[in-house]
Formats: structure tokens, C-alpha cells, sequence
């Protein structure tokens, strides 16, 4: 563990990085909204597949595993850690075929954006603290 | 993870909603045009949507190939194959030998619905790309 690779700063990079994700799926969704035949993508269950990240991140999904690669400093590389998206079943369908729902989408949206923020603040508050520690040990202030 | 790359995938629905409304508003303007290069009455168009599987460069790297997010484009545009509306007007110059004129098969109604659906879904996209900006510049704020 060093000054920046704490435990939280690992986590928030993992909740940005997967909200990142998410935003993209959800996107996808709306893009496809008058699609024929398209069918509505999630990241199943995203608390678990936070928590899937947060412990160790093994090989999720056909991702080349750590044991596969031959590593001189296995510390220096982090874990692979690939989200999937998949269908998601119970949704109102059109006669179309589709069954993208606006309003389902709209809040995800809002909520993933929220969470997103929420990691990003959290991790300029670490980055803010450990540049107060720096400049205080300076002459000056 | 990407964070452009969303921009590209709501932008190219963005493009497929506007094509769509290019189409209902020259399907509009065409309802009483009976001669086309092609001969005979306009024929109403049609947009067909089809989704698009972005590619992930991490995951053709690792030889794999997965449908994790797709865009729309506009795969084609056809023709609406409903017969044409025969009216009698015999002093017209496109009158057939009986007086009958063949005009568009357009429905005002029909094509303002259209329109509203895909000035609606151009909206909905339009927030999407404002939420991804605003993720964005929470990223670049991590700099300051």
C-alpha cells in the first residue's frame, strides 16, 4: 500500500469505472429506442459486480486471468476486471419487438450520473488531502 | 472504459432521429407530387433502424467478440407499398385516360406522429450526451 493505492482509491476507481460502463449500456438503450427488434442490456445486479470488483477482480468473462500471463512484478498490474452487459428479462415489450422503456432508462441515467459524481468527488477529496500533506510540510504556510 | 466513445453511440442516434425527420418532412412536402424522375405519384418513405455493434478494442485484442453496447444507423429507406390514392379530376394534366389522377399515399396524421416520436427519441438522446459531458468534466475536475 502506497500514498495513492489505497483500498479507497482503488474502490472509487472501480465504482467510476463501472458506472463508465453503465452510462455506455444505458446509452446504447436510448440510442436504440425505435429499433425493431431490439432488446433492453444491463450490467446484472451492478451491487454485486461492484463488490465482484472490489475483491480481487479474478477473471470475469473469458478476460485473459492473471495465472495465464507470465509476470516479472505481478504487484504492478492491476486485476482484470471486464464488465459484461446482458438482456434483461420482464420488460414491457412492443409489438415491434422492442422493449426499451423510456422512463426505466431516464432514471438510471440520473442515477448512474449521480453515482459517478459521487466517486468523482470522493477521489478529489483524497487528491485534495494529499496535496494539503504535501504543501504543508513545505517552508511557506 | 470510454468515456467518448458514448458521445459516438448517443451522436449516432442522434443522426438516425434527424435522418428520420429529414424523411416524414419530405414525405410531408411531397403529398400532392404526382410526378417523380421514376415516373408516376411520389411514393410515401420510409427510414428502417438497425442496431450496430460497437466494437471493443480491448476485447478484440483478447480475441473475443461481445455485445455489450450497439448504435443505431439508418440501415435503409424504402418505399411504402400501399397503392396510390386515385382521385377524379379530369382537367389535370397527369390524369389518366378515365380522369383519375394517382396521388401519395400520405397521411398527415400518420407522419406528424412520426415526426413527434422522432423529435422525442432526438431529445432523449440529447440528455443522454449531457449526462455523458457532465461525467465527463466530473473526470477533468479530478486535475484541478
Amino acid at each position: 500500500m502506497s500514498l495513492i493505492d489505497t483500498p479507497l482509491m482503488r474502490g472509487l476507481e472501480r465504482v467510476m469505472d463501472l458506472s463508465a460502463f453503465r452510462h455506455q449500456v444505458i446509452a446504447s438503450n436510448l440510442a436504440n429506442i425505435d429499433t425493431p427488434g431490439y432488446r433492453t442490456r444491463d450490467v446484472r445486479a451492478f451491487a454485486g459486480e461492484i463488490e465482484q470488483a472490489m475483491n480481487g477482480g479474478q477473471a470475469m468473462f473469458g478476460e485473459p486471468s492473471l495465472s495465464q500471463i507470465s509476470l516479472s512484478q505481478p504487484s504492478h498490474v492491476q486485476p482484470w476486471f471486464a464488465p459484461v452487459s446482458h438482456p434483461i428479462r420482464g420488460l414491457l415489450e412492443r409489438p415491434d419487438g422492442n422493449n426499451v422503456s423510456v422512463e426505466r432508462e431516464s432514471l438510471l441515467l440520473a442515477e448512474n450520473q449521480l453515482r459517478f459524481t459521487v466517486a468523482a468527488q470522493f477521489m478529489k477529496g483524497e487528491f485534495h488531502k494529499l496535496t494539503s500533506a504535501i504543501t504543508l510540510g513545505g517552508s511557506s504556510s | 472504459m470510454n468515456l467518448f466513445g458514448m458521445l459516438e453511440l448517443s451522436g449516432s442516434a442522434l443522426h438516425a432521429e434527424r435522418q428520420r425527420a429529414e424523411v416524414v418532412a419530405s414525405n410531408m412536402a411531397n403529398a400532392q407530387t404526382t410526378r417523380t424522375p421514376a415516373g408516376g405519384p411520389y411514393r410515401r418513405q420510409l427510414v428502417v433502424f438497425q442496431a450496430q455493434r460497437v466494437p471493443r478494442f480491448s476485447l478484440a485484442l483478447a480475441g473475443l467478440q461481445r455485445e455489450n453496447s450497439s448504435a443505431v444507423r439508418v440501415a435503409a429507406v424504402v418505399s411504402d407499398q400501399r397503392p396510390s390514392v386515385l382521385r377524379f379530376e379530369p382537367g389535370h394534366p397527369d390524369a389518366d385516360a378515365k380522369g383519375y389522377v394517382a396521388y401519395p399515399q400520405v397521411d398527415p396524421i400518420e407522419e406528424m406522429t412520426d415526426l413527434l416520436g422522432a423529435v422525442r427519441a432526438y431529445e432523449l438522446n440529447a440528455s443522454a450526451v449531457q449526462a455523458t459531458k457532465n461525467m465527463i468534466t466530473q473526470s477533468l475536475s479530478l486535475l484541478q
